[in-house]
């Protein structure tokens, strides 16, 4: 079930939209901003209040990979790894998350602080590696500076 | 015009249609896999591709359009390349494991690559693994045979409109699922494996039991459960139904078909059909041979008859029966034993309710074809949820309604939540008060034609019910229903739809009469929902206790004369008895004796206590039937009929469409059941009167004689298409007969409960009809258990969850049943099935008879609930 703010803000957007399925994406976007991850009770709720089927609803919710169909830590680490970001030394970082945090990708810390996504190139090849944390974006990242940065995020 | 030349064969079209469609006219065939028919174009399979010339590049002819002057060529080395190169793609993860997959030899997959393809493809990494999911009662999924066409998932959402699965994932991920990931949950129409290319969703109901070349025949006959009819293909091997598929081309389902037609069947080869004939002795059912129970029912209707006069003997036909086993029927009540008393639950609302309008209109006023709902420009529907009772006819609704038709309802349908642009929920019993309020207001915004003044003159003498006095009955929103006034208004030729709920009323006549207003100021075609196959035929087959073959009044001399004259004989003119009023008789000791064939009365008619009591009483009981059901257990003889698919015979719909029921296999005929035209036959022999019929075929030629309505029909008609009303006969020709019409008062309209109650009434699950699906093993494995359905907030005030026992009590009985919680029941309500063996509604509904309709009245039946708690249960007990 979602909770009345939630629900407020998902009748809030769908007024913005002509066609309900339009306003799923957003909708989806923010229970897990609140929730962290889309349950399929979730999608269940979503799908009741837009009057659109949940299956619909969870073939777009699995469809985009920024939805998370499991609970995540406190916080989102989305780290680049593709050619670029590889080249400039992403790999060691994520060995770096697995030994200070115990981070291994797709997965969350122990201590239920971060979870870490690999990501395929977000775009600051110029300035690699990169990653986001939550919705906060940070680069040429190197072994020293990650860790100051992620201190930050408790 | 246009000009196109496929493969230099030069094509005329008048309309752009799709390439791969004028192929087809040109006799040129293009293979598909994400095409269907029945499905909109959708273009990712990429194997239809064809070469157009001065096109560069090869294109989906099932997504392009031609256009003047093209030239395609569809097997070109470059286009077979392609096809070869989308097949190799297919593969990489098709688990191509054809000798053990159901679909073999009618897969497309499998055909294409034997024609095209390299069997296997180059890639090196291994294929996809996702387990074959047992986790549903009546669908497999093997997901390793997936090919991604979406044409279930198209089928599901597009034309069955349940949306109960989708492509999940993306990637070579994506698989169908439904929502659990498991068990489906949906609606079973099974649609989704008639376009399944592949083995990937599959039937369990026969799953590894059979190769499709093992089918030894098909038989092209209808589905033995509602009122639409849909034509279906029975596939048999050894005497055996393994399979049920639609027709695609023929019918009016056009190649889709709802659960209970492509999975119910198997209720047939239930190990619960009666075998033999059964005497009581004793006070108990015995085996009997049939020569015995022919004498001794011979021996006791001849002495009752004797005795008392053929008035003591009422008959109950059937609507699971064909026209030819119910026209022998009445003529074996009207000509053998002098009585008028036959009467069926066609009866109950079917009838008077197209008698009602028929009085108005004119005969035939209800046979209008499905498809024209579609194609209608508004839909009105009232009295039940269309897509549960028909649902053939329900996805009429939701086609329209996805072509942006507006649609109105008014009463609870779950089925069409998603799909009505407005719906009228109404608080129990005040839907006559919305009705009389959208007549006021349509009276207000359309102007009367007049074309019929008698009728007109009654609309004008209706009391006007303002929007605020419908609201504060009714508890909706005056605009609400304003804005659906407005909506109603705009439509020029809508479908008004109507269900049995709002006929089986206590304010059943001012309902008919509003529709009937309704009807008239919007210029609509009325369609009357039935929940049985054959409803309309026991009408036109004369099973009415007032009404002849070819619906001819009983009460019309010529009519009564005419008939009575082809069988030597006089008819008595006195109307016979309704089935309630039989049921009353029998209690009152006015009926003696008690035909009964194919009809549980001791189960489908409200107040089973009293209905077996009544019963009890009788001096004598015969009942056919293909099953020892309740009513059968109180007989003193009991007959083994055939089942649907045993025997030959014709429906008529609810458009009044005549359809050839044929026989699939032998079944029980083995055994020595016989049609139930038969045994009346033989029995009417050994009372005198012989009736000389050795096939169904000579019944309906003397149909075909007797009443006007049916003039010349033969079974040829019905297999050469559609043989629609009037047929080749003449429909009753009478003028306007509205002087038994009453003009009900204000108050009449605007009643309301006087206190706050709550009510039970009749819930119609899609996955059940009567009592016939009891015995179908793959219905019961869809729904096992009857449940209550009540509104998700009552259920919240009184810590009611899902699942939950309760106890559901009113003057008339206690039935105790699992919790349906659904958000859009109004708390006024609570809805139980008649289905399931002692925890039918009629259990707890009493003994109330209509004036006019002398048929039983369904709402108003207050109940309490209480949730039972099991642990309390267990410690006092
Ligand atoms: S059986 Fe019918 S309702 Fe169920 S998934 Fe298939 S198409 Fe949809
Ligand atoms: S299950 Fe069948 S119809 Fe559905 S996408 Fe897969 S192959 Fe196509
Ligand atoms: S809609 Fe009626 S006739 Fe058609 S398949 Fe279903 S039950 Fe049979
Ligand atoms: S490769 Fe990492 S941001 Fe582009
Ligand atoms: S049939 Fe044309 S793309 Fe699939």
């Amino acid at each position: 079930m979602l909770n009345e703010k939630l629900v407020a803000e998902i009748n809030r957007l769908r007024s913005k939209y002509k066609d309900a399925r339009s306003c799923l994406l957003p909708s989806l976007y923010v229970v897990q901003r609140e929730e962290g991850w889309i349950t399929p009770d979730a999608m269940t709720a979503v799908g009741e209040l837009l009057n659109v089927p949940k299956a619909t609803v969870k073939g777009v919710a699995t469809f985009y990979s920024m939805y998370r169909h499991k609970p995540m830590g406190r916080h989102l680490i989305q780290l680049c790894t593709n050619v670029a970001c590889m080249l400039m030394g992403a790999e060691s970082l994520v060995d770096l998350l697995k030994e200070k945090y115990g981070l291994t990708p797709n997965g969350t810390s122990p201590d239920g602080r971060f979870s870490l996504v690999i990501m395929e190139c977000i775009g600051a090849c110029g300035t690699a590696p990169a990653m986001l944390v939550d919705t906060d974006f940070h680069d040429s990242l190197n072994d020293k500076n990650i860790l100051e940065i992620l201190e930050s995020y408790q | 015009m246009i000009t196109v030349t496929i493969n230099g064969k030069k094509l005329l079209l008048e309309k752009p249609v799709t390439i791969l469609d004028a192929a087809k006219r040109a006799g040129i065939h293009i293979p598909t896999l994400c095409h269907h028919e029945i499905l909109e174009a959708f273009g990712g399979c990429r194997l239809c591709l064809v070469e157009i010339e001065k096109v560069p590049r090869l294109q989906t002819s099932c997504t392009m359009n031609v256009t003047d002057g093209m030239v395609v060529w569809t097997e070109t080395e470059k286009v077979v390349e392609a096809r070869k190169a989308m097949l190799e793609f297919l593969l990489i993860n098709h688990a191509l494991d054809c000798p053990y997959c159901d679909k073999a030899g009618e897969c497309d997959l499998q055909d294409l690559s034997m024609k095209y393809g390299p069997a296997a493809g180059r890639f090196a990494e291994g294929k996809r693994k996702h387990p074959e999911s047992y986790d549903d009662p009546i669908i497999v999924r093997n997901m390793e045979r997936c090919i991604s066409c979406t044409r279930c998932v198209r089928m599901c959402e597009r034309v069955q409109g349940d949306s109960a699965i989708s492509m999940v994932n993306r990637t070579s991920k994506t698989f169908v699922e439904p929502f659990s990931g498991g068990r489906y949950n949906c609606e079973y129409c099974g649609n989704c494996l008639t376009v399944c290319p592949v083995g990937a969703i599959m039937s369990r109901l026969h799953k590894h039991t059979y190769r499709p070349w093992y089918i030894e025949k098909e038989v092209n006959t209808v589905c033995s459960y509602c009122g639409v009819g849909c034509s279906l293909t029975a596939q048999v091997r050894g005497d055996s139904i393994v399979r049920v598929v639609p027709e695609m081309e023929k019918g009016l389902n056009k190649g889709l078909l709802c659960n209970r037609g492509r999975f119910g069947y198997d209720y047939v080869t239930s190990p619960q059909r009666l075998k033999t004939p059964l005497i009581r002795k004793e006070g108990e059912l015995q085996q009997a041979t049939w020569s015995e129970a022919f004498a001794f029912i011979a021996q006791k209707l001849k002495e009752i008859k004797e005795k008392e006069g053929g008035s003591a003997i009422a008959g109950i036909a059937s609507a699971r029966c064909t026209n030819e086993d119910n026209y022998v029927f009445q003529k074996f009540l009207r000509v053998v034993l002098g009585s008028n008393n036959i009467d069926s639950v066609a009866g109950f609302a079917f009838a008077p309710a197209q008698r009602f309008f028929e009085n108005i209109f004119g005969q035939g006023v209800t046979a209008n074809p499905l498809h024209g709902i579609s194609r209608s420009d508004g839909i009105f529907i009232t009295g039940a949820d269309p897509t549960t009772v028909n649902p053939i006819l329900g996805l009429q609704v939701r086609g329209a309604s996805r072509k942006r038709v507006p649609v109105v309802t008014l009463g609870h349908m779950p089925g069409l939540v998603r799909f009505a642009t407005q719906r009228l929920v109404p608080q129990p019993l005040t839907d006559t008060a919305v009705l009389a309020a959208l007549v006021t207001e349509l009276i207000k915004r359309r102007p009367l034609s007049g074309e019929k003044p008698a009728f007109e003159e009654i609309i004008g003498k209706i009391p006007p019910v303002s929007l605020k006095d419908a609201e504060e009955r009714s508890g909706i929103p005056a605009g609400e229903i304003g804005g659906c006034a407005e909506i109603l208004s705009g439509m020029t030729n809508p479908a008004l739809i109507i269900g049995r709920d709002s006929v089986q009323s206590s304010r059943g006549q001012e309902n008919l009469l509003l529709l009937a207003a309704l009807t008239y100021l919007l210029n609509g075609r009325i369609y009357l929902l039935s929940e049985l196959p054959n409803e309309q035929g026991l009408v036109d087959m004369g099973c009415l206790p007032d009404m002849l073959p070819g619906g001819r009044p009983l009460a019309v001399e010529s009519f009564r004369k005419r008939y009575g004259e082809f069988f030597s004989t006089e008819i008595p003119a006195a109307p016979g008895l309704s089935l309630m009023e039989s049921i009353e008789g029998a209690k009152a000791g006015k009926i003696k004796a008690l035909y009964i064939m194919g009809e549980n009365v001791a189960y489908n008619v409200p107040d089973t206590a009293f209905v077996k009591e009544a019963l009890s009483s009788l001096e004598f009981i015969v009942v056919q039937d293909i099953f020892l059901n309740e009513t059968a257990r109180l007989a003193h003889v009991v007959l083994p009929t055939l089942a649907w698919s045993e025997k030959e015979g014709s429906y008529t719909n609810l458009e009044r469409r005549l359809q050839h029921v044929r026989k699939a296999v032998e079944g029980a005929r083995s055994s020595g059941s016989m049609e139930d035209w038969r045994i009346i036959a033989e029995i009417s022999r050994m009372l005198g009167t012989e009736m000389k019929y050795s096939d169904a075929g000579d019944i309906l030629a003397e149909i075909a004689k007797v009443s006007p309505l049916h003039k010349g029909i033969t079974y040829g008609d019905m297999d050469a298409g559609e043989f629609l009303w009037p047929y080749k006969g003449e429909p009753l020709r009478h003028d306007v007969s509205i002087a038994g019409i009453e003009i009900p008062e204000a108050g009449s309209l605007l009643k309301k409960p006087e206190k706050e109650a709550l009510y039970v009434g009749i819930e119609r699950p899609l996955f059940h009809s009567a009592t016939q699906s009891r015995s179908s093993s793959a219905l019961n494995s869809i729904l096992p258990e009857p449940y209550v359905r009540l509104s998700r907030a009552l259920a919240q005030r009184m810590s009611i969850a899902d699942g939950d026992s309760v106890a559901v009590s009113t003057s008339a009985g206690t039935v105790e049943l699992p919790a349906l919680l659904d958000p859009d029941m109004p708390e006024g309500m609570v809805l139980v099935a008649n289905n399931f063996a002692d925890r039918g509604v009629f259990r707890v509904m009493s003994w109330r008879m209509h004036a006019a309709t002398k048929s039983p009245v369904l709402d108003g039946m207050e109940a309490t609930l209480r949730k039972i708690d099991r642990k309390t249960a267990e410690v006092s007990g």
